[in-house]
């Protein structure tokens, strides 16, 4: 029948979008074990490109901080984050409307604005360049994304659950640690994931905030390309790729993102 | 009493609130406002460099064509990716919202927004190898043609719009396939029990009511694109001029601070005025 | 203006016999109910009809067409649905419009037959508003108008008025019949609820997993039971069974047996034919049982007892006045006249369907 055949062209339509979305990926990912420095054919497998990343002190102690910048990052944003999504909640005040709409400019601006406007105003209290710097960027991009997460797990929690708990006698503190906190837990555990995505993939931020030769690991990545591309780079790439793709997936479990409700 | 408690209660708001949106301003909302005061400088006030208040950097932006052509330029760009991903990505949003059903439709909806979530700098430097001379896109399309094809689109127009296109995709369907998957079904029988058609219900019903998920995605995509940078240095070259690459220069390469802070507020007014124009939409998409 | 016929319609979903074996005929002008529990397979039924969905075997008729083939766009009906599933985007007008403009009946014509529609459900004013405006019932007299607007041959209705609260859905379903007899279409409404089927239907026809269980006018339906579903379903019934019968003759029980019911059969008396009274009551005709009063439940006009005799427990319906005035664990008696005795078929689910 007629509408099958509609189905089925959208179904090679979707198709044709995966295969878009992903092909160039499996390519790069792939010429980062062919021995070729030129990315030449035929594909000659080998490992040569990981070793000499391993033996690549630049890139390893820019992939150290950039997790551990990443890491910090999620365990400060996902702290505030959820304790300002909990007021937001909990609480009926005068601005609350206004303090929600503020937590769509780091998201909508572009990054080349908030991350120049970082770089003059931390050069202008003298902070300057460097990992602090970063830091404070990064928590700033990740805290609006923990907000909207655990806010939309927070919708779903009935009120009425902490209204019986305080009738039988809990204290605020005892209800959010008891009831609130385990209802919305798996919305703290994706906001965190969408924290450390945030920072670990960040580029531009970090590309006006970064000390020279004290870079974070997309940075580097940057300048090398612009020098010129080895597969060495395909392999770090690689290896990011499969990190952000694993932490989102995580993420995606725990936020029930695009499932049926 | 109740005073009591309204003090007790704002105490709490106040300790749970303030440190992220301290955070916030600190991070974000001093540095626009710094920008916004430097932009009005003749020189950065660090060190002992001479500096007073001007409005030159303004000046330059309307007095040469040169950044008013790069501005425009940009903005094309912006329309060129927001137009195309437009028109791919809504009928993957329908086919994923209305076509497929169940636990496989969780999956995929899933991989088409996963790229989104990895590295974009990445996902940029996976198209120079694909579409370079001598790549992979020449390699694998001269194996399959019976004549011999040169495709070298690196370093042009269309290398940085399907990297770009690449890289925002996922945007519009994300928000179109919220929207779609918001449309109860039951209007969709109810305006083939009246008579309609496939094309009617799309043109009719469909179409109107994802419009705010549309638009929203379309924003979303044009704002970045007009701001982007990273994208037209790798995949454009040469022809890689645009705003953003040249605001870029002013802080990494001819350090005119003040000038590039005019220029990003230049470029943020016109964010301002595209989210503005489009926030009803927003709105509605997000409800 | 037709008839609806549905003749052995079987519908599988997987494993699921959603429909087994369907057959019913809905002639023209009346007004029909398809009643069962959720998951009877009534809504099925009803989607089937309109052409949701395609029935696996069986023939479905809309007056002469056969309409197998035929996809929901094509079958000129009405339908409403159980969330009225009013476009949002649309004003009033525009919703019941919208049929006529995919009719392509002109401007002018289209705007007359609205506003006559709009008349109709009493919405005249209210052309300009857009769904999210109006309250409940008025949302549902704008479905109505949109289902009526193009004159289909059948209007369908998917449990139109659930949604409604109690008050208004008494007053919209006078309403619903009223429109229902002024333009007299044939209409085939789904329901759960039994007293709505009978308040409003010509015909009804009784589903239990996807299996036509009895179809005919309510009065017949709810005075002949075929089965002990059917009578416990539809309306409440004291059950007799035929051991508990052998059981109740004893103890000063005296239950007069149809001619056509053996000491085995099955027998249910419904709870407002049943009377209560103190004292013995006379009468050889008359069925009775002493019986002791286990709580009495007042409900304005009306009163429900529940009495129990060795273990089986009755219920009666009657005016609060007719019910002596007794204490709770008094004793009394039973009593109801023969032909209010039900011989209820025995796992009986053969019926005919005309």
């Amino acid at each position: 029948m007629k509408n099958t055949y509609l189905v089925w062209a959208g179904k090679v339509w979707l198709g044709l979008i995966l295969f878009f979305l992903y092909a160039p990926i499996i390519v790069m990912a792939f010429m980062s074990f062919n021995a070729s420095q030129y990315y030449q054919l035929p594909f000659d497998f080998s490992l040569k490109w990981y070793e000499k990343l391993g033996q690549n002190t630049e890139i390893l102690n820019a992939a150290t901080r950039s997790i551990l910048i990443a890491l910090a990052t999620t365990v400060i944003a996902t702290i505030l984050g959820t304790a300002a999504s909990l007021a937001l909640f909990r609480f009926e005040f005068r601005g609350k409307r206004f303090l929600q709409v503020m937590l769509f400019p780091p998201i909508a601006i572009p990054w080349l604005i908030t991350g120049t406007a970082m770089l003059i105003f931390f050069y202008g209290v003298g902070l300057g360049r460097g990992t602090p710097s970063v830091l404070i960027g990064h928590v700033a991009l990740a805290l609006p994304y923990v907000i909207v997460v655990v806010s939309a797990r927070l919708a779903t929690f009935d009120p009425t659950l902490e209204e019986a708990a305080r009738s039988m006698g809990a204290d605020s503190w005892t209800v959010t640690r008891r009831v609130t906190l385990p209802w919305i837990a798996s919305g703290i555990i994706a906001g965190a994931l969408f924290a450390f995505a945030v920072s670990f993939d960040q580029f531009v931020v970090s590309y006006f905030l970064s000390e020279p030769g004290d870079s974070t690991l997309p940075v580097l990545i940057y300048t090398s390309i612009r020098k010129g591309f080895t597969p060495e780079i395909n392999a770090i790439s690689t290896i990011i790729i499969v990190i952000s793709m694993a932490v989102m997936l995580f993420a995606a479990r725990f936020s029930n993102f695009g499932g049926e409700r | 009493m109740s005073t009591v408690l309204a003090r007790q209660n704002r105490l709490k708001i106040v300790s749970l609130l303030s440190p992220a949106y301290i955070w916030l301003t600190v991070a974000i909302f001093l540095p626009l406002s710094a920008m916004l005061y430097f932009s009005f400088l003749s020189d950065v006030p660090f060190g002992d460099a001479e500096w007073h208040y001007t409005s030159e950097n303004y000046q330059a932006f309307f007095q040469t064509s040169t950044y008013a052509t790069l501005l425009w330029k940009s903005i094309k760009l912006g329309l060129t990716v927001t137009v195309i991903s437009v028109l791919v990505g809504f009928p993957c949003a329908y086919v994923l919202a209305k076509a497929i059903k169940g636990k496989s439709r969780e999956a995929l909806f899933l991989l088409v927004i996963l790229p989104f979530w990895s590295n974009s700098l990445v996902r940029i430097f996976c198209w120079a190898i694909v579409l370079r001379g001598n790549g992979v896109l020449e390699l694998g399309l001269n194996a399959i043609l019976p004549f011999e094809v040169d495709v070298n689109l690196m370093f042009s127009t269309p290398a940085i719009v399907i990297g770009l296109v690449h890289s925002y995709l996922p945007y519009v369907i994300l928000t179109s396939y919220l929207a779609l998957q918001a449309i109860d079904d039951n209007l969709i029988d109810a305006a083939r029990s009246m008579g309609a058609n496939k094309l009617t219900i799309l043109w009719r019903v469909i179409l109107p009511l994802s419009l705010p998920g549309l638009l929203a995605g379309a924003v979303l995509i044009f704002v970045p694109v007009v701001g982007s940078f990273m994208e037209p240095r790798i995949l454009g070259g040469r022809v890689g001029t645009y705003f953003g690459t040249v605001i870029e220069d002013q802080f990494v390469a001819v350090f005119n601070w003040p000038l590039g802070a005019a220029l990003s507020f230049i470029l943020l007014a016109v964010v301002l005025v595209i989210l503005a124009t489009a926030s009803p939409a927003l709105r509605r998409a997000q409800t | 203006m037709a008839d609806v016929s549905v003749q052995n319609v079987t519908k599988t979903f997987g494993s699921l016999k959603a429909l087994n074996d369907v057959t019913m005929h809905f002639p023209d002008g009346g007004f029909f109910a398809l009643l069962g529990p959720s998951g009877s397979g009534k809504t099925t039924l009803l989607r089937a009809i309109a052409g949701f969905i395609f029935a696996d075997s069986g023939s479905i008729h809309i007056g002469d067409q056969s309409v197998e083939h035929i996809p929901v766009e094509k079958r000129d009906i009405g339908m409403m649905f159980q969330n009225y599933a009013l476009f949002p985007n649309m004003t009033v007008a525009d919703n019941v419009g919208f049929g006529l403009r995919v009719r392509k009946v002109g401007a002018a014509e289209e705007r007359r037959r609205v506003s006559e529609a709009l008349e109709l459900v009493q919405l005249g004013q209210l052309g300009d508003r857009k769904p999210h405006q109006l309250s409940g019932g008025q949302r549902q007299r704008v479905a109505l108008a949109r289902a009526i607007v193009t004159n289909p041959k059948v209007l369908l209705l998917d449990e139109p008025l659930s949604a409604l609260d109690k008050s208004l859905r008494v007053d919209m379903q006078i309403e619903l019949k009223r429109i229902q007899r002024e333009i007299g279409i044939t209409t085939i409404f789904v329901t759960h609820d039994q007293e709505e089927a009978l308040t409003l239907s010509d015909k009804i026809g009784i589903l239990r997993q996807g299996t036509m269980i009895q179809a005919g006018p309510p009065r017949e339906v709810y005075n002949n039971p075929v089965d002990v579903f059917t009578a416990e379903f539809l309306g409440e019934a004291n059950i007799l069974t035929g051991q508990s019968g052998l059981a109740l003759s004893s103890g000063g029980a005296d239950i007069k047996l149809p001619h056509s019911a053996t000491p085995q059969s099955t027998l249910a008396v419904r709870p407002e034919n049943m009377s209560i009274s103190i004292s013995e009551p006379d009468g050889d005709e008359i069925s009775k049982l002493p019986a002791t009063l286990v709580r009495r439940i007042f409900a304005g006009a009306m009163a429900t007892c529940v009495l129990k005799h060795n273990d089986n427990t009755f219920k009666v319906i009657a005016r609060d006045q007719d019910i002596p005035d007794l204490p709770e664990g008094g004793e009394i008696w039973l009593s109801w006249k023969p032909e209010h005795t039900i011989v209820v078929p025995e796992g009986s689910v053969g019926f005919d369907p005309n």
